[in-house]
């Protein structure tokens, strides 16, 4: 079974967390991600500048440690992400900007990404809210 | 055509449930996550809602658990990979956001 996962929350919100378990339990059941995408406040979850409390789950490190491990498509949307200040090195040269958050394994990308994920997933899941 | 509801947010603060309870079909189900567990709490208007009609209700456990929240017979817990099945088994997953 094909998933695609869509994550609207930030990285301190318990949803956040609900979608990594949710997506860590999907290929443990032997399905397939073809595509996280994270949408809104749910760019967070990609920011490598979130300092997390020491006894608190760190879910961008999280997020990060999965994409990479299981080499899945993690993309950020780019209209979330430059509104809020979550920049990877090709947008902050664009925009002047010092600050770069975001970088390897994710991609920031356009909400066409979304589209496209449904259409070749079986399901569609979204995390957001609370 | 079956739709899993799954909601998050606490039934104390807005309308959702009602809201799902109102559009909620007899072969579609309903998954407590997050502080939506909170419906499970005896005596309130939410938990009646929930016990007045015959309901697919589906409940992620450690939510329920980490608020310290029975779970009644007609409800069932279930985990994160039942989670998972549960997502394959209706034809689509409505998370009211």
């Amino acid at each position: 079974m094909k998933f695609a996962i869509a994550l609207f929350s930030a990285a301190h919100a318990p949803s956040s967390r609900r979608a990594l378990l949710f997506a860590q339990a999907a290929l443990a059941g032997g399905h397939e991600i073809v595509r996280l995408f994270f949408y809104q406040d749910g760019v967070y979850n990609a920011s490598g500048s979130v300092v997390t409390p020491q006894d608190e789950q760190d879910l961008p490190k999280q997020w990060r440690a999965f994409v990479s491990e299981h080499q899945l498509d993690g993309v950020v949307c780019i209209a979330a992400a430059l509104r809020r200040g979550v920049l990877n090195e090709e947008e902050a040269g664009r925009y002047q900007r010092d600050a770069v958050a975001v970088g390897v394994p994710w991609e920031l990308s356009g909400l066409g990404q979304l589209h496209d994920a449904v259409q070749d997933a079986d399901r569609l899941i979204c995390f957001g809210g609370a | 055509m079956s739709t899993l509801h799954v909601l998050s947010h606490s039934p104390f603060g807005d309308d959702r449930l009602t809201s799902c309870l109102r559009v909620i079909g007899t072969n579609d189900a309903l998954l407590l996550t997050g502080d939506a567990v909170y419906a499970l709490q005896p005596g309130t208007a939410p938990f009646n809602a929930l016990n007045a009609r015959p309901l697919n209700l589906f409940v992620l456990a450690e939510d329920a658990q980490a608020r310290a929240l029975a779970i009644p017979d007609a409800a069932r817990a279930i985990d994160y990979p039942a989670f998972v099945e549960l997502s394959i088994h209706y034809d689509k997953v409505n998370s009211w956001l």
